[in-house]
């Protein structure tokens, strides 16, 4: 029995829950402070120009006066990655508790939007929990006896579809649902543009959607995928997203997609379902370990897409 | 820093018609004074069921924000707001009519605006104007211009999230101007310039295997 691991405590993880969801509605990452200091030095239409300018403007004020850098605070959402061997005192229910304890509190704390309503009669619990709410995903890593808590506030309305494709339409049917997608979206800036695109290729319907979140919110700014035909495919992809024009809030310009990520998964020999979802100028999240000894290291890269969790064979 | 060739105008609400006249498609403004809230819950709650607004919107101001802020109850009665972002107003539009013409709103600060049509038959009857928050990416700075929460009505009835907020405001913007009173609007003609290199794009591309709802609608519509 040596080699069982202390138990990490809930009160430790209500802590970094409750951290990492501050800290995702205020601070935006380093990746994104950096492609959109990238996309404001080349952008060559003026208007474009100035409101790239007064995101990076608002990327410090937010900071400055700790408030949500946009004014919809999204869905509050959690990605937990377990280590093997990682002990929760408590379990994982007290893990779960921990997570939406946290969001009520830093919705009244941090003056999030209570966005979470019931769907039909439109009740609204005023602390963003409720049924299935907030979501909560997890993924798992030999080894570690670390939790990785990871806050994503995501917004909620516009960019995100999917589409069932035949194997025959290869690339020129993920190109033209992508086209067809900023079309509906970047247009008029519904999607807030300039967005990280996460494409899910293959799968299961439902997965192709799950692996397109997590594509878009998961991944670094300039990250590419392991497999070199799909890196390529990326690569392809944001040259294209970005030659439609619309630019940032769809006024014209030159950067549309910061980048785009895509996510396979091994899907039926008849069929190639794809989901896309669009993670706005609102880029927001907050990455942080939790080690048994009660150490937290907070890090820029949510490290998700593991070699692990991408896996191909039975191991 | 500089907005490239966009004109800027200061106004103060209620807005007065010589200043909103003068607004033209993709011009940018920052409002101070009074401001309120209505989206689809005070929508449907004031103009659809028709009930009585709590307080005298119309002597209030002439401006009215697709938002909700956030912002909480931080002691009973008592509301902060700490962000701000309008949401997108094309859904909006059936309501127009009767809020231009019956609480006398000459300027609609949404995102990403209305149709061309809603603009030329609405809007411009009624000298108003529509604007729109620059992205949602502006929520601190748009949060900033909130000097003061004057009240938060129909909270029980509408919840926090769609409650009708009335805010003193400072040097709220930028906005751009996306509809103007005669009826132009802004992203219609910058999707004409985009809709041109977009057909290019699809060029070459094979035709879908099967076609399938929701590839029906022709990429170059200029909203849905």
């Amino acid at each position: 029995m040596s080699t069982t691991s202390t138990a990490i405590s809930r009160e430790l993880i209500y802590q970094v829950a409750y951290e990492t969801n501050k800290r995702a509605a205020i601070v935006v990452p380093q990746d994104g402070l950096a492609a959109f200091g990238e996309a404001w030095e080349r952008e060559s239409k003026p208007l474009a120009h100035f409101i790239l300018g007064q995101i990076l403007e608002n990327a410090k004020l937010a900071v400055v006066d700790a408030r949500p850098m946009c004014g919809d605070t999204g869905l509050p959402r959690y990605y937990v990655k377990l280590g093997n061997e990682a002990r929760i005192d408590g379990g994982v229910v007290a893990l779960e508790r921990a997570l939406r304890q946290a969001v009520a509190d830093v919705t009244q704390d941090i003056q999030l939007r209570s966005n979470r309503v019931h769907p039909l009669t439109r009740r609204n619990p005023g602390n963003n929990t409720g049924v299935f709410a907030p979501n909560i995903d997890y993924s798992f890593e030999p080894g570690g006896d670390w939790i990785d808590i990871i806050a994503v506030h995501k917004g909620g309305l516009f960019g995100t579809d999917y589409r069932m494709l035949f194997p025959a339409d290869g690339t020129d049917g993920i190109k033209r649902f992508l086209l067809d997608n900023m079309a509906e979206f970047a247009r008029r800036g519904l999607s807030c543009p300039p967005v990280v695109v996460g494409v899910g290729l293959g799968g299961t319907k439902d997965q192709a959607m799950t692996l397109s979140k997590e594509a878009a919110c998961l991944r670094l700014i300039g990250d590419r995928h392991p497999d070199p035909e799909v890196a390529a495919l990326e690569e392809e992809l944001r040259r294209l997203a970005n030659q439609t024009g619309f630019g940032v809030m769809g006024v014209g310009g030159d950067t549309t997609a910061l980048d785009v990520h895509v996510e396979i998964a091994y899907t039926h020999t008849g069929g190639l379902p794809i989901a896309i979802s669009q993670f706005c100028t609102a880029y927001r999240r907050s990455v942080a370990r939790v080690f048994p000894s009660g150490e937290v290291e907070f890090r820029e890269d949510p490290q998700w897409f593991t070699p692990y969790y991408r896996r191909e064979g039975i191991e | 820093m500089s907005q490239g060739q966009s004109r800027e105008w200061e106004l103060t609400c209620p807005l007065v018609s010589d200043e909103i006249e003068k607004l033209a498609a993709g011009d940018l403004v920052y409002l101070s004074g009074p401001v309120y809230t209505a989206r689809d819950g005070v929508y449907q709650h004031m103009l659809f069921d028709g009930n009585e607004p709590p307080i005298d919107l119309r002597g209030l101001t002439n401006v009215s924000l697709q938002s909700s802020p956030a912002g909480v109850e931080v002691s009973p009665g008592e509301f902060e707001v700490a962000s701000l972002q309008a949401t997108a107003g094309f859904r909006y539009a059936q309501y127009m009519p009767q809020l231009l013409e019956q609480f006398g709103v000459k300027a609609v600060v949404g995102k990403a605006g209305m149709s061309e049509q809603v603009y030329q038959e609405v809007f411009r009857k009624h000298g108003a104007v529509c604007l729109t928050t620059l992205g949602y990416g502006l929520g601190a700075i748009y949060g900033r211009a909130i000097k003061k929460v004057l009240g938060v009505y129909w909270v029980k009835e509408l919840g926090i999230s769609e409650a009708l907020w009335t805010f003193e405001v400072d040097r709220l913007g930028p906005l751009l101007v996306e509809g103007d009173v005669h009826g132009n609007s802004f992203f219609t003609q910058v999707n004409d310039d985009i809709n041109r290199q977009l057909s290019a794009l699809y060029d070459g591309l094979k035709a879908p295997v099967y076609g399938r709802i929701g590839e029906e609608q022709k990429p170059e519509t200029e909203l849905f």
